[in-house]
This record gives structure tokens, C-alpha cells and sequence, in this order.
């Protein structure tokens, strides 16, 4: 072979090794797809094992493939020096704007700004026509109160409190996971609270709108409204929101109050 | 054939630092395509699950058909070293099909992107729609541009292969071509690990953004 000519910085792996390599690439393909499809199968550990069998992947391509590991140490040090001054640069980054770091939780002005998205026509009309106004229109209804509330949080208690409200209700009461109020979070599995707060009064006779929500909140079963079928067994309970203290839930109570 | 053993093709030339220039420049060249590409996946990273509008990735990306494009990524790389060794065996029919295999490759990757991008489009995901199109849009269609400029580059070799100009002498042609196309893979690697496998569950911001949900989305 000439390639022996060049010396031992320029032998190649042979074909057999080349294959076997083929395959543990591939095999470590298949185990990162069913780490992840279709449902996680490993929870948190899931970001982690992705990115070690990446790297693992990354290093053989490197060593064998581009052959580093047969070759000058130099290149090897020259492309691992790009490659670090690269990681650097990006850990760097995503520190400064704080995306390692960050807590995983909405963030109100972000929650109450999104516009969800639907799949199908109606996603396809609100893409196509509105384009990226659509926010803006969407949020101008359900959000003007808490617009206002975040400008001038603390002014009064009623719009800190619709403030707390809308956290909760995106944020650890999981309210969003099934409710949509648009604008804010897009649940298709319960009832729509997109305009709660002027049905709120009307929906129990002789109780008061803000009665009637609270009750709904600690014990919804206590009263089924009107055109809402229960699944069975049922899935908002008061154990769901037990966990809510008083406060938390005055402000989902001002919050929705505030959706008409 | 006396051109081709002067300077330009011989790895016995004298360099100070014992590599032949043009294969130290495709390596500091990808050297400092690690910063392009670093940034490019930076910026997504910053901007992930920042996104007021969808479509948002668990909207679209489809993990499955991303891991078929990926396999076929992984063959190309393969047959670029199989073309290699070809080269080095002097098997001239080997050169040719071993290139053409990986050009071929290369553009049905493209075109599953192509595909995906046309996708992403009549669901109403444009550059401009929202933070996660835009970071996207500009990180994959980068990795797209690379591979596009190695499929030309590979049928350029190809033709080259044709007239039975490649051979042992010219093994550092083919060499450098495989290096840009192995590098194009495995940024290819990393881009499929985190925009896909872990980025591909995120939902809008009311959602948390994390690792992908353990259970099937009734939804």
C-alpha cells in the first residue's frame, strides 16, 4: 500500500474496522431515537445521556473517520483548540443570557404574551394571515389587565394579586395543562376559561361570581356547569388544587374574574 | 502525470511542521468552523423556548423522519471513507462509485431538509415567525449550505475520478474532501441531538422547557 509509504502518521483503519464503526454509530443512533421516542423513557437523566452519546459519537468521527487518532498530534491539537474556543464561546453566551441557569418556569411576561398554536387550517390561517401580528391582536383582549399589572406591579393589591393569579395558573397550579384562557395557555382537556369572568355570576344561582369560583377551584365537584361532561373517574378534583394556598388562590380568583 | 508528482501532490514535501499546507489549512479551516458553528447553536440554546407564537418545535419537528436523514448522513459518511481507501488501493471503479455514493447521499439528505423546511412552511413557520424560526432556520440552513458545498465539491472529484486522475499520488484530494465532509456529519451529530432528541418537546413558554415529557401527550 502507499499509504504506508507516508509513514505511520498516514495509515488509514482497515475496512473491517471501518464497518465495525458504521455499526456502533448506528447503534448508538437507535438507542439515542428510543431513549426519546416515543415518550421519554429515562426522565431528567434524558439531556445528559443525549449529550455524552453524542459526544461519543463526535469523538469517534473525529479519531477514526477523520482519522486524528492515526494521525500528526498536531491537527489533533488544532482542531481541538477551535473546538474548545467554540464551547467556550457558547457556554459563555448562553450563561450571560442565563439559558443554563434558568429556572424552567414561564415567565409571566412570555406566558402572557404566547399565542398558542393549532394545528390544521385555523393554525395555518393565523400563520399565514396575521403573521406575526397575531400576538399582539391575541393579547390585546385577554391580557390587557395583566399588561397593566406588570407595568405597575405593586401599585394596587387587585392587580398584583391578577398578577399572581396568572402565574399560578400557568405556572405550578398546572391550571393550563387542561384550561385554555387565550392568550395565556391553550389546555384542550377541561372546560375553556377564556371568558370566565363574565360568565363566572350567572353560572350557580344565588352565588356570587367570585363565590362561585372559588368553590369551583377547592371542591369542583360540588357543582358541574352547564355542557361540561366529566370524565369518569374525574379529573378535577379538589386534589389537584390542594396544594394551592389561600392566597394563590385569591389571585386565580382575580385572575379569572379579570377574563371576559 | 509529472505535474501532478511535483510539490503539489506529494505528502514526502518539506514543511516545518512535517503536514502537507493544504491539509493544515482544511483542519484549522474546521478548527474555526466549530466558533461559526458554536455560535449558530448558542444562539438557538439562548433563545430556546423564548418564542411568543407558533408554531413551536413540538408543533412540527418530526424526531422520526429527522433520524432516517440522519442515517443516511451516517451511510455518506461511511462510503466517504470507503472512496478513500479506494483511492489509496488505486481501484479507479471503486473511486467513482464510492464518491458517487456519497454525493448521492448527501442530496437525499437535502432533500429530506428540503422537504422539512416546505413543511415547517405551510404550517406557518417562516424565518421571521417567531425566535425559534428564526435561530432555526439560520442554524440548520447553514448546515444545509455545508452540505450542499460538499456535494459539489465530491462530484466535482467525481469527474475528476472519471478521466482517472485520482489515484495513490492524489490520495490527499480525496483525504481533505472527506475531512470537510465528516466534519459536515458531525455537526450534523450535535445539531440533531439538540434541536431534535432533547430541544424537540419544547412548547411554548407557558410550557416548561426541559427534557422530553415521560409520557405519551394525550393531546
Amino acid at each position: 500500500m502507499s499509504s504506508q509509504s507516508h509513514g505511520e502518521h498516514s495509515s488509514h483503519p482497515t475496512l473491517k474496522q471501518y464497518v465495525i464503526i458504521a455499526i456502533i454509530l448506528f447503534a448508538i443512533t437507535i438507542v439515542e431515537f428510543f431513549i426519546i421516542w416515543p415518550y421519554n423513557r429515562i426522565g431528567a437523566a434524558s439531556t445528559p445521556v443525549l449529550i455524552i452519546l453524542s459526544c461519543i459519537k463526535f469523538a469517534i468521527v473525529i479519531f477514526y473517520y477523520m482519522h486524528l487518532k492515526f494521525d500528526r498530534r498536531l491537527l489533533t491539537w488544532i482542531f481541538l483548540a477551535g473546538l474548545a474556543l467554540g464551547l467556550v464561546v457558547s457556554m459563555a453566551l448562553m450563561t450571560l443570557f442565563s439559558s443554563v441557569y434558568a429556572t424552567p418556569a414561564p415567565r409571566p411576561y412570555a406566558a402572557a404574551n404566547a399565542v398558542p398554536y393549532v394545528h390544521g387550517e385555523e393554525g395555518h390561517e393565523v400563520a399565514s394571515e396575521a403573521g406575526h401580528q397575531e400576538p399582539v391582536h391575541a393579547s390585546a383582549e385577554a391580557t390587557h389587565s395583566e399588561a397593566e399589572s406588570i407595568g405597575s406591579a405593586g401599585e394596587s393589591a387587585s392587580s398584583g394579586e391578577v398578577d399572581l393569579g396568572m402565574e399560578v395558573f400557568a405556572g405550578i397550579g398546572a391550571c393550563g395543562a387542561c384550561h385554555t384562557v387565550e392568550g395565556v395557555a391553550a389546555g384542550v382537556v377541561g372546560p375553556d376559561l377564556t371568558y370566565i369572568g363574565s360568565e363566572a355570576a350567572s353560572r350557580k344561582p344565588g352565588m356570587s361570581a367570585e363565590d362561585y369560583l372559588i368553590e369551583s377551584i377547592k371542591d369542583p365537584e360540588a357543582f358541574v356547569a352547564e355542557g361540561v361532561e366529566r370524565a369518569m373517574p374525574g379529573l378535577m378534583t379538589a386534589a389537584v388544587t390542594s396544594h394551592l394556598t389561600d392566597e394563590q388562590v385569591d389571585g386565580l380568583v382575580a385572575f379569572l374574574l379579570e377574563q371576559k | 502525470m509529472a505535474h501532478a508528482e511535483t510539490a503539489q501532490h506529494t505528502e514526502e514535501e518539506y514543511t516545518s511542521t512535517g503536514i502537507n499546507h493544504r491539509k493544515l489549512l482544511m483542519w484549522v479551516f474546521l478548527s474555526s468552523d466549530c466558533l461559526f458553528f458554536g455560535s449558530l447553536i448558542a444562539t438557538y440554546m439562548v433563545y430556546r423556548g423564548q418564542s411568543l407564537v407558533g408554531p413551536y418545535p413540538i408543533d412540527i419537528i418530526d424526531i422520526p423522519i429527522t433520524t432516517i436523514s440522519t442515517f443516511v448522513l451516517l451511510c455518506s459518511s461511511f462510503s466517504m471513507v470507503r472512496a478513500l481507501a479506494a483511492t489509496i488501493a488505486n481501484n479507479q471503479k471503486g473511486i467513482q462509485i464510492w464518491l458517487l455514493i456519497t454525493a448521492l447521499l448527501g442530496a437525499i439528505f437535502i432533500g429530506f431538509q428540503v422537504y422539512e423546511f416546505n413543511l415547517f412552511r405551510s404550517e406557518g413557520l417562516y424565518i421571521y415567525t417567531n425566535l425559534f424560526g428564526t435561530t432555526f432556520f439560520t442554524l440548520t440552513g447553514f448546515h444545509g449550505a455545508h452540505v450542499t458545498l460538499g456535494i459539489v465539491w465530491l462530484l466535482g472529484l467525481f469527474f475528476v475520478a472519471r478521466k482517472g486522475r485520482l489515484g495513490p499520488k492524489t490520495v490527499l484530494d480525496v483525504e481533505i474532501a472527506g475531512l470537510y465532509w465528516h466534519f459536515v456529519d458531525i455537526v450534523w451529530i450535535v445539531i440533531f441531538t439538540l434541536l431534535y432528541l432533547i430541544g424537540g418537546f419544547d412548547a411554548g413558554p407557558t410550557a416548561v422547557i426541559g427534557p422530553a415529557p415521560s409520557m405519551v401527550p394525550l393531546v
